[in-house]
């Protein structure tokens, strides 16, 4: 394990330096798009559908139309009549229309947008919308959706073109199931009939909200020149501007979306959202329009999946996973967004990192009459982390075996194939679960149980509880293919720019950037300005997501960079009279490696070739990574990602045998993350992953009735709070250099998201000797566990345990 | 939300005038923590808002020989909280309250919002239950005081009159030797609404070793917090073993009728009256110095 890159010559690179923006963000000066004011702004509001599936008879906008203040009101029907207009969008199927044709699909759907003077007067107007609807049956759920002869939600599909991986996605016929992916390697039915024990078991994980602390929210206005500027909350501005330019019939020149930093993204903000029907009403209203959603609107925007996952592993008497059947299915809601990704990508990891010969994977993206569900940091993996790593344990368990050293013997190496028939590397999978399983002190007593609870006091009083240790590891690919372009520009006094599409919404990316071109240059950290996205001027980048920033946006700023530096170290060498392959650039001068003392400062070199102040040395690259699409029939690829992200996660919890309450009292959590640019910004990201997770696990579910949200608020959702975080977490760093990464480095985003329902799930049943299949693990769901486990017990209580008397 | 007029008056008679003049048109307003979302959900509206806090003289917090604490109705939850009379008098309700949702609501919400909003779900109404107190009402027909374990009649619903103000809490001294207790359950976020709150007081028997008088409430899980006042009999002069315990949390259980929803079931919430009804007690008991089992 050799350090790449300019390893010894490292200063911005692997240290922690202070986050870029972190002042402006901690003094509330950092501005968002909420802070943007265009003058003679208009404001947006949306009227949604409050049925789950009906076709529109009739709307009267009449009394709307002429509310005081309102510009315009547009519903589906006028969207029809706009020449030049295609009003479908989405990035897997143009599915979604921008306000409703026809019908509605779910509980939210929007129906018609007003623009007016004030947000207030534009919701005022938005209830004097009168609709007519024919109610239709809907389906509420996957299993109502997949029954023979269920109404359909889409009648037909058009699959959009806008990605390569999903240019073949096919629709089935008449049916909810927008996509099917499938994996068969090996003889799965023999291997079974020669298993030893066979395991089957059914897992689900519930819809859970992103909750980003900015909802969504984008202005649009035309300016002069007819060129379309959104400024918005988007992960995506490269596909945002390629979405609009298709909706509305412009060249890409003549749509320019900005985007400042973002307040929280989680997947929420990926692919196009309020943009669409923003521009819409800048375009008919020829007036910048605003729309921002409430916090209740940003619940029935986008959701985190619920699945249910059948899972059936073989297994031979001395262990060997000899074959493992995995069916998911995916409650993608009434619009496909990005499910089928998520459902293709989640759903060939699905029977985990092990070596297993023997796979059939079946993985299902189904319409509901539910709102929409897509991409969630971990985009699907912590769902199905949580069937195999669950079934992993009940299989260890089940044979005597210690869940840690099990997990060790059957974990996939370097070389060895994954189910995709994809040989493995650079995978730090079981340094990850050695590392936590270290952390958390596994093996000082029985396996995965901890030594006996002291007696715990909580105010005085006593409480009978039980601990428990568990572990879990969990693995994601990258998103292949996928491009990042970049453009470095050096200035005459050794600050330097980037041009880049990746977004800033808080996981740290200007001051990575900043420190790749601070290292590749020899300058400055701090006098490197990352513009943000500005897709007039930063080049395409697929997007903000998929732990793929790092990897791509790193390597496409480095080639940059290493591209301004040829041009740096060609003048230098000319005036120093060396080979420019003798050259450094560090601390703002380029020098002779082994005469340090011979060399110029950067303004020095930009003196030597221009007779003028203040100019530039430009650098541009597009960094571009290549997959073989998976097999239609098989799933079967040779290269289906460039780089694997592995983690491992360990919990201690403890059980409270009287509520079931379920409290973490020590949790650890690691990810290779190749080699670390900033390990502390590393760390950060592994907490803040496992800490969402915990919340996720222990309490987060969206819950409906007859498809209507019915805790869709703040007030009745809580996500994970600083009093829910364990009184003992630790983020560790795996490092093995991927070879390919940016001076080594991997992304890290969701890693420490994959794996913490599994090992907390592990660790209860550690503790209770109960499994539990179904998240959230609610006090209540726990009590039930151990109730059912000991019928008898409930049933004799307050006999036996009272004495005859 | 709709557009509203905030009135300001400036003595307690002109807001009872504003009460009359402007009748159904009007509400009260104080810290307005609750009565904010509710304006924004669009739930709720009305043309005119009483801003109580423009009356002087309503935030008071004193104790009154032979009477007990007197809480202004517009004392905030975290005045009351950090009152150090307030510690001294009922240190239950110390306790009880700076476990009230967080900082910033409890900077905001007043003791007298808090009760007239008749809300299921909120901490302070079990200790001031359990600890006898009443609740002092005015109108332009005069004065009214209430007892507290009269006042909650169901959800949102509370036995003030419409024309009426809460303007003060009267709380009287506990029992001698008494041990008070509150707990709070949260069954999913800890920052999350209660699934319930159960407040308690032990006071020893004249011998000793047995339990003399006890009170318990409980809040958040039915349709208003209630006194539990047929537990006080099944424990007098008893030992309060843990076999006691256990009936007085099945006692408990049998009269309460929970509101299911995301924190717990109608069983669980059941169950969970059980576990904290004998968890309360038994710290109470310890409190009053009188040893559990």
């Amino acid at each position: 394990m050799t350090r790449t890159g300019e390893g010894r010559d490292a200063r911005a690179v692997g240290r922690s330096v202070p986050r870029v923006d972190g002042a402006e963000k901690v003094t509330g000066r950092a501005a968002y798009v909420t802070d943007c004011v265009v003058p003679g702004m208009l404001h947006a509001a949306l009227l949604r559908s409050p049925l789950p599936h009906a076709r529109i008879r009739r709307i009267d906008a009449g009394r709307a139309a002429t509310h005081p203040g309102v510009s315009a009101v547009v519903t589906g029907a006028d969207l029809v009549q706009m020449p030049g207009l295609d009003p479908y969008f989405g990035p897997a199927f143009q599915d979604q229309a921008i306000l409703a044709i026809d019908k509605v699909r779910f509980v939210g759907d929007p129906v018609a947008a007003v623009a007016a003077a004030t947000r207030e007067a534009a919701r005022e107007a938005a209830q004097l919308i009168e609709v007519e609807y024919e109610e239709l049956s809907a389906v509420l759920d996957v299993q109502a959706a997949l029954r023979a002869g269920a109404p359909l939600v889409h009648e037909r599909l058009r699959p959009s073109q806008a990605f390569a991986d999903l240019m073949g996605i096919e629709a089935e016929r008449q049916t909810n199931v927008c996509y099917h992916f499938k994996l068969r390697r090996g003889d799965v039915e023999r291997a079974f009939a020669e298993a030893a024990h066979v395991f089957e078991d059914t897992y689900t994980s519930p819809a859970a909200q992103h909750a980003p602390l900015e909802p969504h929210v984008t202005v649009a206005w035309v300016t002069e020149g007819g060129l379309l500027h959104v400024t918005s909350s988007t992960q995506s501005p490269s596909y945002v501007r390629l979405s609009l330019a298709r909706i509305f019939g412009l060249p890409l020149s003549k749509v320019r979306v900005t985007v400042p930093y973002l307040g929280g993204g989680y997947g929420a903000k990926t692919y196009d959202k309020l943009e669409p029907v923003t521009a819409l009403l800048a375009l008919r209203t020829r007036r910048p329009v605003k729309l921002q959603l409430t916090r209740e609107e940003e619940f029935v925007t986008i959701h985190k999946h619920a699945v249910t996952t059948r899972i059936r592993t073989g297994v031979a008497a001395d262990g060997r996973l000899l074959a493992r059947e995995v069916a998911v299915y995916w409650d993608s809601g009434a619009y496909a967004d990005i499910a089928p990704r998520v459902v293709h990508k989640s759903g060939y990891t699905a029977a985990g990192p092990y070596a297993i010969p023997n796979v059939k994977i079946d993985s299902y993206c189904v319409y509901t009459n539910r709102p929409p569900a897509g991409a969630f940091r971990g985009f699907g993996v912590p769902q199905v982390v949580w069937a195999y790593e669950s079934q992993t344990d009940a299989i260890a368990t089940r044979l005597g075996l210690d869940p840690v050293a099990y997990r060790r013997a059957h974990l996939l190496r370097e070389g060895d194939l994954f189910a995709t028939g994809t040989p493995m590397r650079s995978l730090a999978v079981i340094e990850c679960l050695d590392a936590v399983a270290r952390e958390i002190e596994w093996g000082s007593g029985l396996a995965g149980s901890s030594p006996p609870a002291p007696e715990v006091r909580e105010a005085g009083v006593p409480r009978r509880v039980l601990r428990g240790k568990g572990v879990a590891v969990g693995i994601k690919a990258a998103l292949a293919p996928s491009i990042s372009g970049a453009t470095v520009m050096l200035n005459a006094d050794g600050s330097a720019s980037v041009l880049s599409s990746t977004v800033e919404m808080g996981q740290g990316s200007d001051t990575l950037l900043a420190q790749i071109v601070a290292e590749a240059l020899g300058v400055r950290v701090p006098d490197v300005q990352v513009v943000h996205p500005d897709t007039a001027v930063t080049p395409y980048d697929t997007i903000t997501a998929a732990t793929r920033s790092t990897f791509h946006m790193g390597n496409a700023v480095l080639q940059a960079a290493a591209r301004v530096r040829e041009q740096l170290f060609a003048i230098a060498s000319d005036r120093l009279e060396v080979d420019p392959d003798l050259l450094r650039a560090r601390d703002g001068r380029v020098f002779v490696a082994e005469a340090e003392d011979r060399g110029l400062t950067i303004p020095e070199v930009f003196g030597a070739a221009f007779q003028a102040a203040g100019t530039t040395l430009v650098g541009e690259a597009v960094y571009q990574t290549s997959a073989i699409p998976t097999d239609h029939e098989t799933g079967q690829s040779e290269r289906v990602t460039v780089m694997w992200f592995v983690g491992a996660s360990a919990a201690e919890v403890e059980v409270d045998l009287e509520t079931g309450q379920v409290r973490v009292l020590r949790f650890a959590t690691a990810a290779d993350v190749g080699r670390p640019i900033n390990p502390h910004h590393c760390r950060q990201q592994i907490l803040g992953s496992a800490v969402t997770s915990i919340g996720q696990t222990l309490f987060e579910c969206l819950h409906f009735e007859g498809g209507q949200l019915t805790n869709g608020s703040f007030l009745d959702y809580m996500i994970a709070g600083y009093r829910d975080v364990p009184p003992i977490i630790t983020p560790i760093i795996v490092e093995r250099a991927h070879p390919e990464g940016p001076y080594g480095a991997k992304g890290v985003g969701e890693t420490g998201a994959l794996s913490v329902a599994a090992a907390i799930g592990n660790a209860v049943h550690a503790a209770l000797g109960v499994r539990l299949r179904d998240l959230p693990l609610t006090p209540e769901r726990v009590l039930q566990a151990m109730r059912e486990r000991e019928p008898a017990r409930a049933a004799r209580r307050g006999q036996v345990e009272r004495g005859p008397g | 939300m709709r557009p509203f007029k905030l009135l300001d008056p400036r003595s307690l008679d002109e807001a009872c005038q504003m009460l009359d003049r402007y009748g159904e048109d009007v509400k009260l307003m104080s810290g307005g923590t609750a009565i904010l979302i509710l304006l924004r959900q669009r739930v709720f509206s009305k043309p005119y808002f009483i801003n109580l806090k423009a009356v002087p003289g309503l935030d008071g917090i004193r104790d009154e020989p032979g009477t007990g604490l007197r809480i202004g109705a517009l004392a905030t939850l975290r005045a009351v909280e950090t009152s150090p009379i307030v510690r001294q008098r009922a240190p239950l309700i110390t306790e009880t309250f700076r476990l009230v949702a967080n900082v910033r609501v409890r900077n905001s919400g007043t003791l007298g919002g808090n009760l007239s909003h008749g809300d299921y779900r909120l901490d302070p109404p079990a200790p001031l239950l359990v600890l006898g107190a009443k609740a002092v009402a005015v109108s332009s027909r005069g004065r009214n005081t209430y007892e507290l374990k009269e006042f909650f009649r169901g959800l949102f619903e509370t036995a003030l009159q419409p024309d009426e103000i809460l303007t003060e809490v009267v709380v009287p001294d506990a029992p001698p030797k008494a041990g008070t207790a509150y707990f709070k359950y949260t069954s999913l976020s800890e920052t999350d609404w209660p699934c319930l709150g159960v407040a308690a007081l032990v006071t020893p028997s004249d011998g000793g070793g047995t339990c003399g008088e006890l009170r318990v409430a409980v809040t958040s899980v039915a349709e208003r917090p209630m006194l539990l006042e047929h537990l006080g009999p099944l424990a007098r002069g008893k030992r309060l073993t843990e076999r006691l315990l256990e009936e007085l949390g099945d006692a408990a259980a049998e009269r309460v009728d929970p509101i299911a929803d995301a924190r717990g079931s109608e069983w669980y919430k059941k169950e969970m009256v059980r576990v904290f009804v004998r968890r309360a007690v038994r710290e109470a008991a310890r409190r009053a110095g009188l040893a559990a089992g």
